[in-house]
């Protein structure tokens, strides 16, 4: 009969908390660097170019149609043939491509959704297209868009997972290695899951709080 | 101070405005009434530059307006505009609403912008409001404060699209008598409304249109006593004796 023991994760503490760090720092960077894509993509989307318009529907719909995995080995091992990526670069690069294809879609809904009142309004007293974004259209469609953004983020961070599989030292990879050296896969794997629910659901209520904030002009 | 010439547009096969053209002076009010569907939005929305023509030219102070993406930035900045939704920003308070213009536009420091909006909040009556937000505001204050808005850049033509189309009835005398300020203090303007008391009191010069064209142009006291062309009498017909 297997008798529970959990002081293994008080032995392989500091290995855990190394890998929770490298977590939350590749999750850190692929939200900033996928939003800045999301926000790219978006104005991609909607512009007027043709061009520009083709090369966001062809970045969201090959991302969103290939899947995260294949993606991630793909920018490791098969750009690694051309370009000499570290896991690190690599994970965050795929990360963030990933999740900025689905930022684009959640910006690009929430430009859509202000009124073109807004718009005509901010042009009838002289400012430039970029101004009417800048200083109109975003700050209003990202209030709107926080819950559904905050569920992509939440997303990523579990989704960060998968790159262990190219032997970056986050929480999973750790959590494998010491799985394999204690054979404590229950303990381990529960206390894993516990650390991902702490970051998810604690980033969920920091959103739940900002919107709150938000609202004040509503 | 705005002229325009032969301004055509369609959507397809439907033309909304076929070759129209309309003189405005410095210091007029004309007051542009007609049936909906007859263009006249479109029209004043031609002026700066929120409707694309396929033909014709529009000058604000002798500024062409279509001639560049420069001209109608700048026709912009000399006309104002209140829309029939108000269109205030809905995630600034009252103050930000007036002061973005001069701040973002003409970059004035804030504490210039400040001291114009506060003055224009209360030429409109709303001092007290500065620090509110739009949907705390009735239709008439947020109404009076797109007035306020368009104002502070200094324009020298006011263009008011329906205005009061889309208040309660309550509160159109409000936006009204801030109109009739403007007016008196010879703010040159081109209001299209449905008000028919405002247009008598206030206008110059009253345009009737009808299917994308003008029709009539009087004195409103020629065109509500004496209208010659056929739909201005049934139109006048219908709205006044209801």
């Amino acid at each position: 009969m297997y008798q529970l023991d959990f002081s293994v994760l008080n032995e392989y503490l500091p290995a855990i908390m190394d890998g929770l760090v490298m977590t939350i720092k590749i999750s850190i960077m692929s939200i900033i660097l996928g939003s800045i894509m999301g926000v790219a993509g978006a104005l991609c989307r909607i512009s007027k170019s043709f061009v520009l318009r083709s090369i966001g529907n062809v970045y969201v719909e090959w991302i969103r149609n290939t899947p995260l995995l294949i993606q991630i080995l793909f920018i490791y091992f098969g750009l690694g043939v051309f370009f000499n990526l570290t896991p690190m670069t690599s994970s965050v690069l795929a990360l963030s491509f990933f999740s900025g294809a689905y930022i684009t879609e959640i910006i690009r809904a929430g430009i859509q959704s202000i009124h073109r009142g807004q718009r005509e309004a901010a042009l009838s007293i002289g400012m430039t297209d970029w101004q009417v974004m800048r200083l109109i259209i975003l700050p209003q469609a990202i209030k709107r868009i926080l819950p559904p953004l905050a569920g992509q983020f939440i997303t990523l961070i579990k989704d960060s997972s998968l790159v262990s599989v190219i032997a970056v030292t986050d929480l999973t990879y750790v959590a494998k290695n010491i799985v394999t050296i204690t054979f404590r896969a229950f303990e381990v794997w529960l206390a894993i899951a516990a650390f991902y629910f702490i970051l998810s659901f604690g980033l969920s209520l920091a959103v739940r709080k900002l919107e709150e904030r938000l609202a004040e002009s509503d | 101070m705005i002229e325009l010439k032969n301004i055509y547009k369609n959507y397809g096969s439907l033309e909304v405005l076929k070759n129209v053209s309309m003189k405005v002076g410095q210091g007029e009010v004309v007051v542009v009434i007609g049936p909906s569907g007859s263009g006249k939005s479109t029209l004043l929305r031609t002026i700066n530059g929120l409707e694309t023509i396929q033909s014709g030219e529009v000058y604000v102070d002798g500024i062409a307006v279509q001639a560049s993406e420069a001209n109608l930035h700048k026709a912009r900045q000399l006309t104002g505009m209140v829309f029939q939704q108000f269109n205030l920003f809905n995630h600034k308070n009252v103050l930000d609403n007036v002061t973005m213009g001069p701040i973002h536009v003409q970059k004035k420091s804030r504490k210039e912008a400040e001291e114009i909006a506060k003055n224009l909040l209360t030429k409109v009556g709303l001092p007290e409001k500065a620090s509110v937000y739009p949907s705390k505001l009735s239709g008439g204050q947020q109404q009076r404060v797109a007035i306020a808005r368009a104002l502070a850049m200094h324009p020298q033509v006011m263009l008011f699209d329906e205005p009061t189309s889309a208040l309660d009835p309550e509160m159109i005398a409000e936006v009204l008598e801030v109109m009739k300020g403007l007016a008196r203090d010879g703010m040159t303007m081109i209001v299209v409304t449905h008000e028919m008391g405002f247009a008598r009191e206030v206008a110059d010069r009253v345009v009737f249109m009808d299917g994308g064209v003008i029709l009539e142009e009087a004195t409103p006291h020629e065109f509500f006593t004496n209208p010659q062309n056929e739909r201005a009498q049934l139109f006048l017909s219908k709205i006044l004796n209801h």
